[in-house]
């Protein structure tokens, strides 16, 4: 091994020990607190971890040297060497730590059944009396996912040959338009659309508008993705072909890459929208208009039998959606 | 005859380091048929994708025709580019549309983006289109996608797509290497009369003595990204053919 490799292998070595033992320690006082009611300082923890971690590297206790010098062979069984047992006990505290925090109770779960008697009831008695409101709310929310659709697709679909490595020279223009439309498209992704409608029930109010510009920005990004990684695997040969006949690059682009690409747009296309709906649902809660507007506002006035047609207009549209967006990509593909 | 191509030193070092073009002097006359032979791997693709620059040569110069090819930039290297037809290997035809609209993008270096878009419309493009898919004996193949016709007509639209260039000068990247024999004598066949009666001059690496002696009027060799041999297909012989492919080589006669 080359002596830079070493020291970082050491120093990578160490911090994984310290880590292990801080979060151990951390899970422990937790543990203490959350059962005993009795409060241990964070930096005591802290230093406390960092003490142990060293003094266990430095006698060869290490978890860190087994997983950065694979090297070092034992042939101790795991339950025999000392890494073993640490990650076993890691894994334990862990779990024991996550059982707490969700509070997770088996007897809630299985006595108090009866609670949710009043939603199950509602389902199979819905009241049908308010079918044209939940209707109407329905039409806002499927249109509001073919509107977001519809404005994302020129977006999207002009953005992605900028997000296309094989399109864009290795100029430091081409990298930088590469680099930045990347970018931007993978923040915008990364931000679920839920936080987007946040953003926009108080830029332009709350209603199905808001939950469409939420969904909008959320396709145009994950459509460039998509679109792009379908022009990065293109045959080549074409592109290589048109260009030599003198063509421009926009040429290019149209004659050689485009015909290669239409057909999975479609398909994406097609499974974004079919994603939209379901989400302008969700959407709809946090101000986005539409269905989950007025499921929200049901579910509050505990009026079960209203919530039981919304759920059932929901699961059927979302049925016939997944039916009709799979039989045409099953289409798609034969073309 | 005045020469059409003329290369001087040029190199080719890939951005991986492969030094793949180590200073090729070669000047092609008009009306030639030339025969690029080598091993795999010893720079013939290469070479070809230099001439009209889909590769960028590191250094050296290149004029075709008259006009320094590196030189050129936008328009004038499109301008350049036109009169160089270029056939492939893998034929590079666009798989879901028509034969037509294939051998119509051939048009493409002389069309505005407008003009390119309504092709269909220009009833005097087709014309020559459907004129050049006759040439190679698929006029009633027009309308069928090219993914369903067989690798030979596949190579026939992409003949018909380069005559719709109107060229100079074919570049030929092993164009029958993915055919059968029968087969791949006939497209040689094609390409051997647009030398004869069209007088355009072509660059054709094969990898079939056989074929370069029956058509080409010059052969020359690579091998490790220089020229070993520059000659008439008559003069190589059995230790000629060595040095080209390496003492172990046996000829392989495909008829
Ligand atoms: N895009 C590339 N990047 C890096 N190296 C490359 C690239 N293309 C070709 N090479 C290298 O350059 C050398 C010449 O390759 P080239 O494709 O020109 O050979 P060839 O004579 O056409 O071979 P073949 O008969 O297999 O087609 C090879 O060593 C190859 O590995
Ligand atoms: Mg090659």
């Amino acid at each position: 091994m080359k002596k830079e490799n070493k020291i970082k292998s050491i120093i990578q070595a160490i911090l994984t020990d310290l880590l292990f033992w801080i979060y151990i320690f951390g899970c422990i006082s937790f543990l203490i607190n959350h059962w005993f009611e009795k409060t241990i300082p964070s930096n005591f923890v802290v230093i406390f971890g960092i003490a142990v971690g060293l003094i266990t590297f430095i006698l060869g206790l290490s978890v860190g040297r087994k997983v950065f010098f694979p090297t070092i062979r034992t042939d101790k069984k795991w339950h025999k060497s000392f890494w073993g047992w640490s990650v076993f006990f890691i894994l334990l505290i862990t779990f024991v730590v996550g059982w707490n925090l969700v509070e997770v109770d088996l007897y809630k779960l299985f006595t108090k059944f009866r609670n949710a008697g009043g939603i199950l009831s509602g389902i199979f008695d819905p009241n049908l009396n308010i079918l044209t409101l939940c209707l109407t709310a329905l039409a806002e929310t499927i249109y509001l996912a073919l509107l977001a659709t519809v404005f994302a697709i020129p977006l999207a679909f002009s953005l992605s040959f900028f997000a296309a490595r094989n399109l864009m020279p290795r100029t430091f223009i081409g990298n930088t338009v590469y680099i930045i439309v990347r970018t931007i498209a993978t923040i915008f992704r990364s931000i679920e659309a839920i936080v987007w409608a946040i953003i926009f029930s108080v830029w332009v109010g709350i209603g199905p508008f808001a939950g469409m510009l939420a969904l909008m920005i959320h396709s145009v990004a994950s459509l460039t993705k998509l679109y792009s990684e379908q022009i990065e695997n293109i045959d080549p040969g074409p592109v290589e072909a048109i260009k030599a006949t003198g063509a421009s690059t926009l040429q290019t682009w149209l004659f050689a890459v485009v015909p290669q690409i239409i057909s999975p747009y479609l398909a994406f296309t097609i499974y974004r929208w079919d994603i939209n709906v379901r989400m302008a649902t969700i959407v709809g809660f946090v101000g986005g208009g539409g269905i989950g507007l007025l499921l929200l506002q049901q579910q509050q006035l505990l009026r079960w039998q209203n919530v039981g047609v919304i759920i059932w207009l929901i699961a059927i549209v979302v049925w016939t959606m997944d039916m009709v967006s799979a039989k045409v990509r099953e289409k798609l593909q034969e073309m | 005859m005045k020469s059409i191509i003329e290369l001087k030193n040029l190199h080719k070092v890939y951005a991986t380091g492969t030094h793949a073009l180590k200073g090729i002097d070669l000047e092609v006359k008009e009306g030639e048929f030339c025969i690029l032979l080598g091993l795999s791997g010893s720079g013939k693709s290469t070479l070809l994708r230099c001439l009209n620059r889909l590769i960028e040569p590191t250094s050296g110069e290149i004029h075709i025709d008259g006009e320094d090819v590196i030189a050129a930039k936008g328009q004038k290297l499109r301008f350049i580019r036109r009169k160089i037809a270029m056939i492939f290997q893998q034929f590079n035809l666009i798989k879901n549309l028509s034969s037509l609209t294939n051998v119509l993008t051939g048009k493409l270096g002389y069309s505005t983006l407008i003009h390119s878009l309504t092709f269909p419309q220009h009833k005097n493009d087709v014309k020559i289109a459907l004129e050049n898919l006759r040439r190679v004996g698929l006029k009633e193949f027009a309308n069928k996608k090219t993914r369903n016709l067989s690798g030979g007509q596949q190579q026939r639209v992409a003949i018909a797509r380069a005559l719709m260039q109107d060229p100079k000068i074919i570049l030929a990247d092993e164009p029958v290497a993915s055919l059968d024999p029968a087969t791949a004598d006939s497209v040689m066949r094609y390409l051997g009369e647009l030398n004869k009666k069209d007088n355009m001059t072509v660059i054709c690496s094969l990898h079939f003595l056989s074929l370069a002696r029956k058509y080409g009027t010059r052969v020359v060799a690579l091998k490790d990204g220089k020229i070993v041999f520059d000659g008439t297909p008559e003069e190589i012989d059995e230790k000629k053919f060595k040095e080209i492919y390496g003492e172990d080589a046996e000829e392989v006669e495909i008829r």
